[in-house]
């Protein structure tokens, strides 16, 4: 399932900044990548990067007193491992795209990384629900995905 | 974060490491599980004989070739900047070398990190070859390496699977058993630990040491004994359970009622 979104996607916020890959960047891609989720994305609360397996956040940022990212990210492997399950016992043989969990007030949104080896990593975004465009964000988080380079 | 305050003090292995991290020393921790390598009071890298390093991890994928990580070793090890030619020769993406590197400092920290005694030696000075990657708090590693021993003990309280030939349960079939897991299964041959598994996937040793103790919780993988808790039993159960060496267990049961009822 993919949304298309709008493909002229402009930050609606002016005080958005480009934050380029490289090896020069001495805050690394991970939190680079986080920290552009976070700014171009509307409405984000808070965002993750985490290993499906061991259950832990490899970056966060955003989050707060209200809701604690590492406690989600591995909360949230087992919202993730109980879905490739149920895949599995149905026999279907697709891959999950994204995992979307609408409460009164959030959206959370579950980014599984395809990645080349078989570390298994998925991105975790916390929106407010009131501020946040789901299909921009869908398709913000995608290219967040290409940031991080895995 | 003053460290005096942090309740995490209490989880790193010894005094001496709250002392490194608050003069913010640079060297190596080396205890009998692992190292740990620090540079201004930050981890930046670790190692553990028990768990597979980055080569592995990296090479195992196919994300570096056996011949391009020795090449890297070999050109840039004097200099201690073999992460940065990795990235800066084409042969990994920066984002993969950070996010595979961290997962191999965790995964070599909880086991340098695992409770127990032993000597704890600091060579001050001592560098990794692999240069600087991403540093980690030591207390965010110690915080991780407890998460990560509650998380097994959840999954299945069992530690004596993390260290014993993996066994599978056979004839089992409709057990929940993921594709990663399968892989795993498909590396047992009856000698291999989950350790000796992960280095042969190039996994992580505790991601392999999760899915076992998964395996284990639904029935796919053999559990062994645990060491007879020997302590733990009264002289006169022993006693009670070496008389009733053969009778049924209806006999045995009415000697332990006896024994019980005669206990002061």
């Amino acid at each position: 399932m993919t949304s298309t979104g709008p493909r002229a996607a402009r930050p609606r916020n002016t005080t958005h900044s480009t934050h380029r890959k490289g090896s020069a960047n001495p805050m690394g891609n991970t939190e680079t990548a986080l920290k552009d989720a976070m700014t171009s994305i509307e409405g984000t609360i808070g965002v993750a990067l985490v290993d499906y397996s061991s259950g832990m956040a490899l970056g966060t940022l955003g989050g707060g007193k209200d809701l604690d990212l590492s406690v989600a990210a591995a909360g949230n492997t087992d919202v993730v491992r109980a879905k490739v399950r149920t895949m599995e016992l149905l026999g279907l043989k697709d891959e999950i795209e994204d995992i979307l969990i609408t409460l009164g007030g959030q959206y959370h949104l579950i980014r599984l990384l395809k990645s080349r080896g078989h570390t298994g990593l998925f991105l975790y975004l916390a929106l407010d629900k009131s501020r946040a465009n789901l299909a921009m964000a869908r398709h913000q988080l995608r290219r967040v995905e290409d940031m991080l380079e895995v | 974060m003053t460290l005096t305050e942090d309740p995490c003090d209490a989880v790193l292995v010894s005094p001496m490491l709250v002392r490194l991290v608050a003069e913010r020393a640079t060297g190596a921790l080396l205890r009998d599980t692992g190292t740990l390598y620090l540079v201004d009071g930050q981890v930046v890298h670790a190692e553990s004989p028990a768990a597979p390093g980055l080569e592995v991890l990296l090479t195992a994928s196919g994300r570096v070739r056996p011949e391009g990580w020795r090449r890297a070793v070999d050109q840039a090890g004097g200099r201690g900047t073999v992460g940065r030619f990795l990235v800066e020769s084409g042969q990994v993406a920066r984002g993969e070398l950070e996010l595979c590197h961290l997962g191999a400092l965790h995964d070599a920290a909880f086991f340098a990190l695992a409770p127990g005694k032993g000597p704890t030696r600091f060579r001050y000075g001592a560098m990794h070859w692999i240069g600087p990657v991403r540093p980690v708090t030591a207390h965010a590693l110690a915080r991780e390496a407890s998460r990560r021993r509650e998380l097994l003990d959840r999954i299945w309280p069992h530690p004596e699977v993390d260290t014993a030939p993996v066994v599978p349960v056979p004839d089992r079939p409709g057990l929940p058993v993921t594709v990663r897991q399968r892989a795993l299964l498909a590396a047992v041959d009856g000698v291999r630990t989950p350790g000796a598994i992960a280095r042969l996937l190039g996994r992580p040793a505790f991601h392999t040491m999760v899915d076992v103790r998964r395996l284990a919780a639904v029935g796919a993988v053999e559990t062994p004994l645990a060491a007879a808790p020997v302590e733990t039993v009264p002289d006169w159960v022993a006693r009670a359970c070496a008389e009733a060496a053969q009778p049924s267990d209806e006999a045995l049961l009415r000697r332990l009622r006896d024994a019980l009822e005669a206990m002061p």
